[in-house]
């Protein structure tokens, strides 16, 4: 467990470390968004190449979205998802840092707002490793709650630096799961007090998780997030985000669940059917946009069934 | 005075065992057979995490408590005693 953590740590550092922001960010500001991404398709290639794990990370995925594929079919696919992902992730900096407007459509937007206002529980917003969740966040930052994210602090701090986010931020605060059973006490508070809690629902971060089918194959997803929702009585509200193009996202909000147990039935049961709904939201959406999946988790493997992270 | 205190606490540890047995997906396991000093999470008893988001819950529910100071999060979640004397403390002016 220590070494992969350890492990772990090391391959945040290697990828999307402090001297790779400054270089982008440096781009952004003297060759703007597109300059950029043309400096993006050179060392998205370097990676696609040779980057061991990052490659097998990303096979994981492009091996279910697209089975049957040979050799360099499938590189091509890693090397349009390294690609696709550079871009989101340029933009995010530009946009937080008012190098670029970005158009983000809000869909379900007074829905979202209604619930937001009248809960008097909070919400839970659900989201994954698909499009821009970041550059949704931004757009949250009027809606008069505090959204809190479920996230290790310690994933990536050159991330974080590049988003803003700290946890003196008024609108934008992190919860840790890596504190006290998961930080569960912190979220029922904030979740009584009316806030929202955006929980990322493909990746366990030591929750438990739960058999489900995903991309025709079995695969573990963390309930954590219906769990939750139930035992305090709020929504769910799945966030989707696309790249629609260069400059325009669309943030889909329209999903809500309202997870409740049933009398007396197996919760486990209840729990899978609502994650399973979930899943086959995020799989209609890969289906539509599959080079926006950035699902470098292999949520395949068994071993995801109590996965860390 | 003493003695009152006992009791009232031993009948919180047997409202407590009843309602995480009643709660909590718990296979098996009567009332009876948790000790009082059992550790809950992890070792012991088993739970985990999201057994942790029902007993805030059920303290909420029951006895109208909220754990608000998470660094104390972690003695009363320790087990039924711990739990029950931080149930008996927050609620003995009420009762």
């Amino acid at each position: 467990m220590q070494k992969a953590e350890a492990s772990r740590k090391i391959e945040a550092r290697k990828r999307g470390n402090r001297p790779g922001f400054w270089f982008f960010r440096t781009s952004v500001r003297l060759f703007g968004l597109r300059g950029t991404y043309g400096f993006l398709y050179i060392v998205c290639l370097y990676y696609a190449l040779c980057d061991r794990s990052a490659i097998s990370a990303a096979l994981s995925y492009v091996d279910r979205r697209f089975p049957g594929s040979g050799f360099l079919r499938r590189r091509l696919d890693v090397y349009r998802l390294f690609v696709s992902q550079g871009k989101q992730l340029i933009d995010r900096y530009a946009a937080i840092s008012a190098l670029a407007i970005f158009d983000i459509r809000i869909k379900g937007y007074e829905q979202f707002m209604a619930l937001v206002q009248d809960s008097r529980q909070g919400l839970i917003l659900l989201t994954a490793h698909v499009g821009n969740w970041q550059i949704a966040m931004t757009t949250l930052k009027d809606i008069g709650k505090t959204v809190y994210l479920l996230m290790r602090p310690e994933d990536n701090p050159a991330v974080q630096d590049s988003l803003h986010i700290s946890r003196e931020q008024v609108h934008i605060k992190i919860i840790s799961p890596e504190q006290h059973l998961g930080g569960v006490v912190e979220i029922m508070n904030v979740l009584r007090e009316g806030h929202v809690v955006s929980i990322m629902g493909d990746r366990s971060y030591g929750f438990n998780a739960i058999e489900v089918s995903f991309l025709g194959e079995k695969a573990w997803f963390p309930h954590s997030a219906f769990s939750i929702a139930a035992a305090a009585g709020c929504p769910v509200v799945v966030l989707l985000s696309v790249k629609v193009s260069a400059h325009r996202y669309v943030v889909d909000v329209s999903n809500v669940l309202y997870p409740r147990y049933e009398g007396r039935r197996d919760k486990r049961e209840q729990l899978q059917q609502w994650v399973q709904k979930f899943v086959a939201m995020l799989e209609r959406y890969i289906n539509q946009y599959p080079y926006q999946c950035f699902l470098f988790h292999n949520v395949w493997r068994e071993e995801s069934k109590s996965a860390t992270g | 005075m003493e003695d009152q205190k006992e009791k009232r606490l031993a009948d919180i540890r047997e409202k407590l065992k009843g309602l995480l047995v009643e709660n909590l997906s718990l296979e098996d396991v009567t009332p009876d057979e948790i000790k009082d000093d059992e550790i809950l999470f992890g070792d012991g008893l088993g739970l985990d995490s999201l057994d942790a988001v029902e007993i805030v819950v059920l303290l909420q529910r029951n006895f109208g408590l909220e754990v608000k100071d998470m660094e104390k999060g972690r003695e009363i979640f320790y087990s039924i005693d711990t739990l029950a004397r931080y149930v008996y403390e927050n609620t003995k002016n009420k009762s």
